[in-house]
């Protein structure tokens, strides 16, 4: 079932990136311009998409005769939302970089994080505090990425 | 002898062999702990490499993949968990023989066999590679379509698993690459008004999110640390095995002839290489039914291959500019951002840099004996270290080194989707090598077809006009046929022992 809907899903793209691939203008000197390879990539989304889904068809019809779930285990949400964390961290620190800082923001992160897998409060603690410095001053100082401040810069 | 004495200098300074020792130590450790793979472990340290010179950020980069290809072996050996894909082909020998009281004897064995197998890859390295250059000289615009078209083809048929899910992880490599200003016309495409976007999306946050975000989230997936301390055996690392190579020494050169050729062949990587190495072993050894059973021969055959496999893969990528690894996919964007363009001229331009490559390469190799040694020595403190301490800062080194090639947030939500799109494929058994070669190569097929069609007023029967070209080409139509081909040659013999049946 995972296969074909993921097989519906890439036909689906596949006519989105034609269809975006039409805008495109066309060049003189050639027939073809720059829709040609993303119009070529969206045909081949197209047809793999539809191999991907038309392979799982018999299986599905069998288990629709015989009424027997098959392999569809029921989905593990608690373990799909805890795969996230990582995301939501990220999303997190887009959010907050700007007025907390880098460094503040990637210390929630990794204050969080450590909780959520059950370690002890003050590993976590020393642990995010230290990371983020070191990370933060790494980046900052010694490869001259312009991290965003924020209460950095109240520190000094 | 100017270049090569050149190639030297730019090796044997206090900064690039401070960074040889500093990957060898980071190799080491992200190999040995479960989970972190030497792609993830190359992806994260890019960002890094961006602000070295070339050769200390190639060493960096060479160094840190064979040293955590062979570690990866410390878990697999101790704790029946392989800390990279490439020591999955002999865990179950490793452990085995560990359980009864010789993991340092095993890893010993491991150790000397991945030096033996990065240094016959790199042997063949220099060997093939300049002439293979000279012949590369040769090539245009034509010749680079039919190759580039090549190793992407071919990693869709090496691919372990389906290839239809092979094919399609392609084209999402290929989609991305097609993002940006278009080089012929100057059309942006699919930018959606992003301005960060106008210069195509940059391979590293990609590269990231894919191998390192994606393992992040089957990491918090799934559940609990689960590592129990294992008995750590007091056997000698080195004393038994003089008699191990003694008796098995043509495996290792079968299998570091092996891992270089499957290493050559985009999209197959060393792990692939082991896997090959370890049924080839099987198939011609005189002690077939010990395989898995805790044999010391099968882990000489794949323990050659893999670390042969991380050298051969650089010889299409220095040659052609044509990838055989994910790894060196990962090179060629780090040439490319330096504005040293892979390919036969990398030969001829005087500048000492491939020999230094070489030697980078040696050193990267024999390098690996002292510090292995160490690591065997000190395994306990890499195969206990927790996850959930190390994965939070590993995701902080993933935001602030995706940020940090363009000081663009606009790279860190590319990381973001990238790795959500890679975790929900890799949960569905797509493999993420060839949407890497698609990404690199993508570029490299469109404007040489672009510029082939340009030249021949779009005639494309020019691309089977000149004897290199035409049979590049061939052999691109033929590997496409080759399942049709296939299926044809068994029915038919199928239907032949049909009709002796009926006859006898």
């Amino acid at each position: 079932m995972r296969d074909f809907i993921l097989g519906l899903a890439f036909m689906l793209s596949g006519c989105i990136v034609i269809y975006v691939a039409q805008q495109y203008p066309t060049m003189a000197s050639l027939q073809f311009g720059p829709s040609l390879f993303p119009s070529l990539i969206g045909g081949g989304f197209l047809i793999g998409g539809l191999f991907l889904s038309v392979k799982q068809v018999p299986i599905l019809k069998t288990q629709y005769a015989s009424n027997t779930p098959g392999n569809n285990r029921p989905l593990p949400i608690r373990s799909l939302l805890a795969s996230l964390l990582p995301c939501v961290m990220i999303i997190f620190y887009i959010l907050t970089s700007e007025f907390l800082g880098a460094a503040v923001s990637l210390a929630i992160g990794i204050f969080v994080l450590m909780l959520s897998r059950k370690a002890s409060l003050l590993l976590s603690l020393a642990v995010s505090i230290l990371a983020s410095l070191t990370i933060y001053f790494i980046f900052s100082t010694y490869l001259m990425i312009p991290l965003p401040e924020g209460l950095m810069r109240f520190w000094g | 002898m100017d270049t090569i004495l050149l190639g030297l200098q730019l090796v044997f300074n206090v900064e690039t062999l401070l960074v040889i020792l500093a990957a060898s130590v980071f190799g080491v450790f992200v190999g040995a702990v479960p989970g972190l793979t030497a792609t993830m472990a190359v992806a994260l340290l890019v960002p890094i490499t961006f602000y070295m010179d070339p050769v200390p950020a190639i060493a960096a980069i060479v160094t840190t993949s064979a040293m955590a290809i062979f570690s990866g072996d410390i878990p697999a050996t101790y704790l029946n968990i392989p800390g990279t894909p490439s020591s999955a082909a002999y865990v179950g020998d490793s452990h085995l023989l560990a359980r009864s009281g010789r993991a340092r004897e095993t890893l010993g064995v491991n150790l000397v066999c991945s030096v033996f197998g990065g240094i016959f890859g790199t042997i063949i390295l220099v060997f093939v590679s300049p002439s293979l250059a000279e012949v590369a000289l040769q090539f245009s615009s034509f010749e680079y379509f039919w190759l580039a078209l090549l190793g992407l083809s071919c990693s869709i048929f090496i691919a372990i698993g389906s290839r239809v899910k092979a094919f399609l992880s392609l084209m999402i490599g290929l989609l991305l690459s097609t993002v940006g200003l278009d080089m012929m016309s100057g059309a942006p495409r699919f930018t959606f008004g992003i301005p960060d976007l106008m210069a195509g999306i940059n391979f590293i946050p990609v590269m990231i999110g894919m191998f390192a975000l994606n393992e992040l989230m089957l990491f918090y997936g799934s559940r609990g640390d689960g590592r129990a301390m294992p008995s750590l055996s007091k056997d000698s690392v080195f004393s038994q095995v003089p008699g191990h190579l003694k008796a098995y020494w043509p495996n290792m050169f079968r299998g570091g002839s092996i891992g270089t050729l499957i290493g050559a062949l985009p999209g197959a990587g060393a792990d692939i290489a082991a896997w090959i190495s370890y049924a080839v072993g099987k198939g011609r050894s005189k002690q077939k039914e010990a395989y898995g059973t805790g044999h010391i021969e099968g882990i000489v055959d794949a323990s050659s291959a893999n670390n042969s496999g991380i050298s051969g893969a650089w010889v299409p990528a220095l040659v052609f500019g044509i990838p055989g690894d994910s790894i060196t996919a990962i090179v060629i964007g780090v040439l490319y951002m330096k504005g040293m363009n892979p390919g036969p001229t990398i030969f001829m331009d005087g500048s000492g840099l491939i020999y230094a490559l070489f030697v980078v390469f040696f050193l990267a190799n024999l390098v690996m004996l002292p510090i292995g040694y160490a690591a065997i020595r000190s395994a306990k403190v890499f195969i206990l270290t927790p996850r959930k301490v190390l994965m939070p800062i590993i995701l902080c080194f993933c935001i602030v080194g995706a940020f940090s090639i363009n000081n663009s947030i606009t790279d860190v939500w590319i990381m973001l989707i990238i790795g959500a799109v890679a975790s929900i494929l890799a949960r569905c058994d797509f493999p993420m090598a060839p949407a890497i070669l698609g990404l690199v190569l993508g570029t490299t097929l469109e404007n040489n077809f672009m510029s082939s069609m340009l030249k021949s007023n779009g005639d494309l029967l020019a691309f089977f006009s000149r004897p290199i070209s035409a049979g590049l080409g061939a052999l691109v139509i033929l590997l496409w046929l080759s399942p049709l081909l296939t299926m044809a040659y068994k029915k038919f013999k199928h239907a032949n022992s049909n009709k002796a049946q009926e006859l006898s």
